[in-house]
């Protein structure tokens, strides 16, 4: 499965919302195909919304965003479902189908690709079913295939959703706090998966974050976000207490870090 | 010891609205004066009659069973058409309830026209349509099963599409966000959530179709209604408690039937 | 390129296979779920059943789409608005009809179900009652009028006498489920106190079931007023009367007056009620339209937030 990822283009990217709010303001950034790429910044300051105006879940009011080859400006309709079929999106709430099984959750990443009449009847292609059982594969819970969405844990619906992502065999990987919702061993689990895909399928990732060190660790480039302007854009590793001064308006404390000791499992 | 707060409390003013219960009761009484007056309440005619009626109800607590084997054919059509119709306005229900529902339909002008329309359709009563279709079909179960399914329809798109409105759109939202089409999101992510529901909803309206069918024969439409109409006119009542009591027993099996059978679905 | 290593994360169990050297895990077969496909056989096999075995001509269902368009033409262009007084005043006919048995109905049941409340009277009282709620409940109106018949003959006082005896039924049932599900707590305090058990019942079971009551009272009202249609049907007089009499010398054009007006008054009476309950249960006058447009434009806002992620709990 040798796939390879799709550059991300912001040129003068503005988000304005209805009620006049600002969501982005003045977004240039380029990503290069197959870059691992983190975003964190205070809640509020834009990272949701720069993370998904990449797949059109929000609009953008002025500039261009280029996925690809691919312009985002003025696409609806049928254009922009290919687009989307191109970019998967891993959520902090999982969205997973709860009442059905963890093979169709993962199937859902082909929609796209399958006939109408083949969705009504869930008749689903040899090769789709058995492009989802690598998906899930790939994140290791392939045993858990047949079962129910809900009767697994955050940590393990998390995976079945980066493996939904990677059944699109997308170009680009979204992902808007995808650790939100789980434990620290859980989140870097998760994190660890995403580097791997990365790593092995060279597709582009960008990561939605809120605590600083799963940013530095995970990302090979961290963006911070503050009042949806870009304020430090560069290797993680270079980022120090100024570069934290910028993003937060603060120095770094203790709730921007995960908690260092193993949390009791109950 | 005195049980009191401060002397010298002011206390307060007990709320005089003795006078909205006075108003509300006079309306009361006004409307029911004015509906007895309007539907000819005869308390004599009771009074005179009730030596009929006495008589009336010995003979229907006499069913003459004999009388059964001519009632099977009337007792299996009433089954006969309450099971086509719920299949039927169950298959039918299915993607008027998705259109009828803002979680699943974006389409807001398309929304509000279907929803009008199915609140029209929810507020004729079943027998009315059983009327009409007589008139327009002829005598017989056809009508009753048209009638029926357009009565279930208005009930069961409500009931689903607001179990709709109420589910959690997070597969939903994924499954767009992947570049599925509504049709497909809705057919992939939505229609699994809501299914425990509508199989309920569905039970529901066999239960509600058997009830119906055992009377909108009184209007030609079949079933043991027919019956009924046929026996009521010569006032063999022997015969037509045979009947009602069928028509009890059936109510009672299902309901027993229906409670079991949701109970295995809630689990 | 799959996966090959097999990391013990603490929430899966790789299974264990033949040769060392694989330790992939086995993909799961597909369960059969044998019991529920089951069921479906039974039930597609008693619906084509009721298909093949009733019998009925469907060459009818041919003609059906065009004497649809043809009546509904003749019914609505244009409906006979001439009529349309009399139309009202059948309507009020059947309210009132509905009024006056609903009344009767509560009058009547509302005693029985008290006595038929579990923990205010012993089982040998409550359980004939109850049998004869749901007797009363599974017999339909339209029964129980034909059944007045010779009583009364077959008019508007019928119809209102049938309403009251099929809504003692319901009402009845309702009843003692809303007192058996009142808060324990003001029973207790009263009959601690010394109460006897007509003041227990006064103001420990009724206070606290009081809203409750009204409110199926009122749904039962609503439910009479279309139950007061359908007797007319079979003759009892109101709008059902109006219907049949011109359904069967096919005056269409009245007819679909009629029908237009009978789902007008319906669709009026629910939102009356709706209001009359918001009244009740929330303490304000309210349109159920209006409550209903009301949360929509709070649904609305609050869920453009959502979607772009600026609520207060980010």
């Amino acid at each position: 499965m040798n796939q390879s990822g799709a550059g991300i283009r912001f040129e003068h990217v503005g988000v304005t919302y209805p009620n006049g709010y600002s969501g982005l303001r003045e977004v240039n950034l380029e990503i290069a195909a197959g870059e691992m790429v983190a975003v964190v910044g205070l809640s509020g300051a834009g990272k949701s919304t720069l993370v998904r105006t990449i797949n059109g879940l929000v609009p953008i009011t002025s500039g261009e965003i280029t996925v690809g080859d691919v312009g985002l400006h003025g696409l609806r309709g049928a254009p922009l479902r290919h687009l989307r079929s191109e970019v998967g999106m891993v959520f902090q709430s999982f969205n997973l189908a709860k009442r059905t099984t963890v093979l169709n959750n993962v199937l859902m990443g082909r929609l796209h690709g399958t006939s109408a009449w083949r969705t009504l009847l869930a008749a689903w292609k040899k090769d789709d079913i058995e492009l989802a059982m690598q998906a899930l594969e790939r994140v290791e819970i392939v045993q858990k295939a047949y079962a129910n969405a809900s009767e697994l844990s955050g940590g393990q619906q998390q995976r079945v959703a980066i493996a939904r992502a990677l059944a699109q065999r997308p170009k680009v990987i979204l992902a808007d706090e995808p650790t939100a919702s789980l434990d620290p061993p859980t989140s870097h689990v998760v994190m660890r998966d995403l580097q791997r895909i990365n790593a092995e399928l060279g597709i582009t990732v960008v990561v939605n974050l809120h605590f600083l060190d799963l940013a530095r660790r995970y990302g090979q480039r961290l963006i911070g976000l503050r009042a949806g302007e870009i304020v430090y854009d560069g290797q993680g590793t270079d980022a120090d207490e100024s570069v934290f001064e910028a993003i937060y308006g603060r120095s770094l404390t203790a709730e921007d870090v995960l908690p260092s000791q193993p949390v009791e499992l109950s | 010891m005195t049980v009191a707060g401060a002397v010298g409390d002011v206390r307060p003013t007990k709320p005089r609205t003795w006078w909205k219960a006075v108003v509300v009761l006079a309306v009361i009484a006004g409307i029911t004066v004015w509906s007895s007056i309007a539907i000819g309440v005869d308390v004599a005619a009771i009074a005179e009659n009730a030596h009929n009626a006495a008589n009336t109800l010995i003979q229907l607590m006499q069913p003459d069973y004999s009388f059964f084997p001519q009632t099977v054919p009337a007792l299996l059509q009433t089954v006969q058409m309450a099971i086509i119709a719920t299949a039927v306005s169950v298959v039918i229900a299915l993607p008027v309830s998705f259109w009828a529902s803002r979680a699943t339909n974006p389409n807001s002008a398309a929304l509000g026209i279907v929803r009008f329309i199915m609140n029209v359709v929810r507020s004729v009563p079943d027998l009315l349509y059983a009327s009409l279709f007589v008139t327009v079909v002829g005598t017989g179960a056809l009508s009753g099963i048209f009638a029926l399914v357009l009565f279930n329809l208005g009930i069961l798109v409500k009931l689903v599409s607001e179990a709709l409105d109420g589910l959690d759109r997070g597969g939903q939202e994924a499954a767009l966000a992947s570049g599925a089409s509504w049709f497909k999101a809705n057919r992939q992510a939505m229609l699994p959530e809501v299914a425990p529901v509508y199989i309920s909803q569905a039970i529901y309206v066999l239960e509600l179709n058997i009830r119906a069918s055992t009377v909108i024969g009184l209007v030609g439409a079949g079933g043991l209604g027919m019956l009924i109409d046929q026996v009521r006119t010569f006032y063999q009542y022997h015969y037509l408690s045979l009947v009602i009591l069928e028509i009890l027993v059936i109510v009672v099996l299902l309901e027993l039937l229906s409670s079991f059978a949701r109970r295995r679905l809630i689990k | 390129m799959t996966a090959v290593t097999t990391r013990q994360t603490g929430t899966e169990r790789p299974s264990s296979t033949g040769p060392a050297a694989s330790r992939a895990p086995q993909r799961p077969s597909k369960p059969l779920h044998l019991g529920t496909k089951l069921i479906w056989v039974v039930v597609t096999i008693v619906v084509i059943a009721a298909f093949w075995s009733i019998d009925i001509s469907w060459d009818a269902l041919l003609t059906l789409p065009q004497k649809l368009v043809h009546y509904l033409g003749l019914m609505f262009l244009p409906p006979a608005w001439s009529k349309l007084p009399d139309a009202l005043g059948a309507t009020m006919l059947s309210v009132a009809m509905a009024w006056f048995g609903t009344l009767l109905g509560i009058i009547i049941s509302f005693p029985l179900s008290l006595l038929a409340t579990r923990g205010l009277t012993p089982a040998v009282v409550r359980w004939p009652l109850r049998g004869v709620f749901a007797v009363l409940r599974a017999v339909p109106e339209v029964v129980i009028a034909v059944l007045m018949l010779s009583v009364t003959g077959l008019t508007a006082f019928t119809g209102a006498l049938a309403i009251a005896i099929g809504s003692i039924g319901t009402l009845g049932k309702w009843g003692y489920e809303s007192f058996e599900s009142v808060d324990r707590g003001p029973i207790e305090a009263a009959t601690a106190a010394g109460a006897s058990r007509l003041q227990v019942m006064r103001w420990g079971v009724w206070t606290s079931a009081k809203p409750d009551v009204y409110a199926f009272w009122l749904y039962r009202f609503e439910i009479s007023v279309r139950a007061s249609a359908i007797l007319g049907l079979i003759g009892a007089g109101g709008i059902g009367k109006m219907l049949v009499d011109n359904i069967q010398f096919r005056v269409w054009d009245v007819v679909g007056m009629l029908m237009i007006v009978v789902v007008v008054v319906t669709m009026i009476i629910d939102q009356l009620s709706g209001m009359v309950r918001h009244r009740i249960i929330e303490g304000r006058w309210e349109l159920p339209i209006v409550t209903a447009l009301r949360r929509r434009s709070v649904k609305r806002a609050r869920s453009e937030s959502v979607d772009l992620k600026i609520t207060a709990d980010d």
